[in-house]
């Protein structure tokens, strides 16, 4: 016998058996399930049907109060709540709904339950309910779960309750993290301005205790989701020892001023949202930070101050030794009060870092025509090829070529011309070649073919051939011809 | 003579035993994979209530992400996918093609799809790779770059895309595969979360074929009319909800689909970017990323998560499906015998331990072991070294074992996303959860065999896929 062959073809025999068994248990799970969560929807899309009208019409004030909310009572069964839960967060509310809709939570009982349930209580009633079925065991099992809890910070966001900030403050201790990731969200929904320091002394833990399973931008995601007027509770953050922590302090009230700014062009951080101290921690310390990230994010703050020392400052900060404190400054000064300071940038053109001089072509260019005119006189000037590179990939990337080409229309021998001189001499001319193919204008093509038809530039002869072969005009072949015969030459 | 009927005999127990222990190995392996993805993919399923998307859709920290898509001679679905990226929910977000020197209308069609232009852009690369042609931009669709370039390969192509790319994370995505609006959201939000740098996060690639689609979208989920499409959709469920998932509980993910990932550009780069020395790059780069954070004392995280969809067109024809699973074993081998160093090294923990000898031995030596078995053991019987019966009733064991594990995978869609809604889809992915057993899984198990084969001897080619897209 080669091996004990009695034996296996009993186990495997014993094997099937359990294997038949198991398929069947498995499909018979597969179909129950199937059928259970069909008669489930039914019943909810019955109750949507029946309840919707009633949940939008309290939410929209449309409907009398006491009226709806009695109608939403009268729904039975053991999950009720949950029922309600369904009906009430089912969409995100309008910000404008959320005080009916938290004045419904609240009236259903809604906001006691997820309460109890962040906080990992259970009430007496469920315990007794728990132990009299036994599902109701693992309900209760259930209950504790941090689904549930995580569920619960959750829902108290979406409704703002205010007055559970303290809860879910201390929620942030949870064991789970879900559960600190829910509540580090609904913080930032509530807002409460005295959660804040509690969130800023949570940075500083997941900063500081290895460890902690927090994310570092989900703490900074609450943080600066807070408004501006939160700022000074940062001072001490920016003042602290550790690099990392000033790092994120000066980067969320970056964020903050950011936001605002982005609401309002003539945003400034005047006495009225930035404090003295504030003020001054950032133009007299934080701009010389030893910490380079820390010098980078305080720079566009620093912009925004209104104070005779800001622009001299962030002209310093723009010859930094680190590339990307000169990275985030030629970015930050995308202002138009920093229109003055145009030769300033126009200077990291030729930084050493590629990314140093893309973003300050890019800011030349927010200055409308005054930018482009520089980034021209540059591109002709610079004896720096990477600097006329950067300046090219811009053209290119921003659109400006077809303006180039109209404007050189207009004015033959001006410095339009010049600029496409240097972009043949380069080799950059995909786009102008293809922008000239497609142009229903002729004169266009007359006079480029008269100024750079016989340049040596492959994609010109390329397309000079064509149109001394295939183009209609006669007047435009017999240039295209003279073209490659000067180019010969 | 005797000798050698004696060596005969010992030879063919020696494999009978093999078979055996690989069985029982390989499904208790198995088992684990279904009982670990089942809580994991069960308890996500539940988390997906409070994961706040919207909140991450609105943040200014969340991280701007570049899809990169390489394609090559995609001219039939390339338009349609771009279309269908760009509709992508995700705040910062860019779109790299790179047309890998394609030799039919794929660059034309991109070109007249979304009225690029070429450029003469800066081209700065970090990753040395195949010379690019061209940049094409619309200056109008920023957010979208083409690039052309000469023939490299996949590989290649990613590298290109990440040298063009500047986002600290980038996104692989097939070029013949249509994104769900919120699937980046959802695959960057564990890396958002994570405290430890998340190197790659990977999603869920489902099969296309059959669903209805409007506006490069999926609005209605069916199942593909053809059988073989059919099993693919059981395989696809059972590959990436109870396979990867389970793996990933037990932090041990070796495998992340590339037609669909999220990485850290800056650890790619510095781990090599994609090698051209395999044909299964992402699989690959994973194993490379895992070495180089061992070896540089770097924490890492990697990520599966399985609410993100990706929908890709299966093959149709068996020629085809062929191909595919030929290259994927010889990838797989290819991949193991590069980073073999991780095999049984308790350095990486359950990787090395538990997640490298298992891809070895099961999905590796296994599908040749499974093969061979099918022509030994009737060789056994005429020999009578093996009862027929018990033949006969471990053919069956086998057969059940896989439809447990089929059936097993189409309970945890059931259980958790239940993307297919009619009840007949429910039968029908169950009849097939069995049925892949007989014929399909032979087959494949055939065209795994010849990836074997094709690696033993050294192949190396990249066997391109075609879709029969419209």
């Amino acid at each position: 016998m080669p091996f004990l062959i009695e034996h296996i073809t009993e186990v495997v025999f014993s094997i099937l058996v359990l294997l038949i068994l198991a398929n069947g248990a498995l499909i018979a799970l597969a179909i129950a399930r199937r059928q259970r969560r069909e008669r489930f929807f039914v019943r909810i899309d019955e109750l949507r049907r029946q309840y919707n009208p009633v949940v939008s019409g309290l939410l929209t004030g449309r409907l009398d109060y006491a009226q709806g909310l009695a109608a939403l009572r009268g729904i039975s069964g053991r999950d009720r709540e949950y029922i309600w839960e369904q009906l009430c967060l089912a969409t995100t509310p309008a910000p404008a709904q959320v005080p009916n809709l938290r004045r419904l939570c609240e009236d259903l009982g809604l906001v006691k339950v997820w309460q109890r349930q962040v906080s990992g209580q259970f009430d007496v009633a469920t315990l007794r309910d728990a132990m009299v079925r036994p599902e109701g065991v693992f309900q209760l099992l259930a209950r504790l779960r941090f689904i549930l809890r995580a569920k619960s910070a959750d829902n108290l966001g979406i409704i703002r309750h205010q007055r559970s900030w303290p809860l879910l403050l201390k929620a942030l201790n949870d064991q789970h993290v879900d559960v600190q990731n829910a509540s580090l969200r609904s913080l930032a929904a509530i807002g409460d301005p005295e959660s804040f320091l509690g969130l800023v002394q949570r940075l500083h833990d997941v900063v500081l205790k290895p460890g902690t399973r927090l994310s570092l931008r989900a703490v900074k995601t609450v943080l600066v989701s807070f408004p501006l007027a939160q700022a000074p509770d940062l001072i001490p953050s920016l003042k602290h020892a550790n690099r990392r922590i000033r790092f994120f302090a000066t980067d969320v009230i970056r964020e903050m001023s950011d936001r605002q700014a982005a609401l309002d062009e003539d945003f400034a951080l005047d006495f009225k949202v930035f404090p003295e101290d504030l003020r001054e921690l950032f133009l007299s310390q934080l701009g010389f930070d030893e910490n380079p990230d820390v010098r980078a994010r305080a720079a566009p703050v620093i912009a925004r101050i209104p104070d005779p020392r800001s622009a001299p400052l962030l002209l310093t900060l723009l010859g930094d030794p680190e590339w990307f404190v000169r990275l985030h400054v030629v970015r930050t000064l995308a202002q138009p009060k920093f229109q003055p300071q145009v030769a300033e940038i126009a200077r990291r053109l030729t930084d050493a870092n590629w990314m140093v001089r893309e973003a300050a072509a890019q800011t030349l260019l927010t200055f409308g025509q005054m930018g482009v005119n520089q980034l021209f006189q540059d591109f002709l000037s610079s004896p720096d090829r990477y600097s006329r590179e950067q300046i090219a990939d811009t053209m290119q990337r921003r659109g400006l070529v077809p303006n180039l080409i109209g404007q050189y229309l207009e004015s033959h021998d001006g410095r339009e011309k010049q600029v496409i001189a240097q972009l043949a001499q380069m080799g950059k001319t995909s786009y102008l070649l293809a922008l000239l193919a497609s142009t229903p204008e002729k004169e266009v093509r007359r006079r480029f073919l008269v100024d750079f038809g016989h340049y040596p530039d492959a994609n010109i002869q390329k397309w000079v051939r064509i149109v001394a072969t295939r183009e209609s005009d006669e007047e435009l072949r017999a240039l295209a011809r003279a073209a490659l015969q000067r180019a010969q030459v | 003579m005797e000798v050698w009927r004696q060596t005969f005999y010992h030879t063919m127990n020696m494999f009978n035993v093999l078979i055996v222990l690989y069985f029982f190995i390989g499904n208790g392996m198995y088992t684990v994979l279904m009982i670990s993805s089942l809580i994991s993919v069960w308890l996500h399923n539940r988390r997906l209530v409070y994961q706040g998307l919207s909140e991450l859709r609105d943040s200014v920290v969340t991280p701007p992400v570049t899809i990169i898509m390489p394609a090559w001679n995609e001219q039939s679905i390339v338009v349609k996918s771009v279309r269908s990226v760009l509709k992508t929910d995700y705040p910062n977000l860019e779109v790299i093609v790179v047309d890998d020197g394609s030799s039919d209308d794929t660059l034309q069609r991109l070109i007249e799809g979304f009225g690029l232009v070429k450029m003469d852009l800066i081209y700065r690369p970090r990753i040395s790779t195949r010379p690019i042609r061209g940049f094409y931009l619309n200056p109008d669709l920023p957010n979208l770059l083409v690039v052309s370039k000469e023939n490299g390969g996949k590989p290649d192509a990613l590298n290109v895309g990440i040298n063009v790319s500047r986002t600290p994370y980038f996104c692989t995505l097939d070029s013949d595969c249509l994104l769900e609006r919120d699937a980046l959201l959802r695959l960057m939000n564990p890396i958002v979360k994570s405290p430890v740098n998340t190197v790659v996060s990977g999603g869920i690639v489902r099969i296309l074929n059959g669903c209805e689609e409007k506006d490069a979208q999926v609005v209605r989920v069916r199942l593909p009319e053809g059988r073989l499409e059919r099993f693919q959709v059981v395989e696809y469920l059972r590959s990436f909800l109870f396979g990867r998932a389970g793996w990933d509980l037990l932090g041990g993910t070796l495998i992340v689909s590339g037609a669909f990932a999220v990485f850290h550009r800056e650890s790619v780069i510095e781990s090599g970017a994609f090698g051209r020395d395999t044909v299964t790059e992402d699989m690959d780069l994973i194993v490379q990323l895992h070495r180089w954070a061992m070896h540089h004392g770097r924490k890492i995280r990697t990520s599966f998560t399985s609410d993100p969809v990706c929908w890709t067109e299966c093959p149709k024809e068996f020629g085809m499906l062929q191909r595919q699973r030929r290259r994927w074993q010889m990838g797989l081998f290819q991949t193991l015998w590069k980073h073999s160093e991780m095999l049984f090294n308790r350095k990486y923990g359950v990787l090395g331990l538990l997640s490298f000898p298992f891809q070895v031995y099961i999905e590796g030596v296994g599908a040749a072991v499974e093969f061979i078995g099918y022509f030994m053991v009737p060789i056994a019987i005429m020999f009578g070294m093996v009862p027929p019966t018990l033949y006969v009733l471990f053919v069956i064991v086998g057969l059940m074992y896989g439809g447990f594990l089929s059936v097993g995978a189409v309970l945890l869609e059931e259980l958790t996303y239940r993307r297919y809604p009619g009840f007949r889809d429910l039968m029908t992915l169950l009849l097939y959860a069995f049925l892949e057993n007989v014929g399909y899984r032979q087959m494949v198990l055939y065209y795994r065999f010849q990836g074997v084969v094709q690696f033993v001897r050294g192949y190396r080619q990249w066997e391109k896929v075609v879709h029969v897209g419209g």
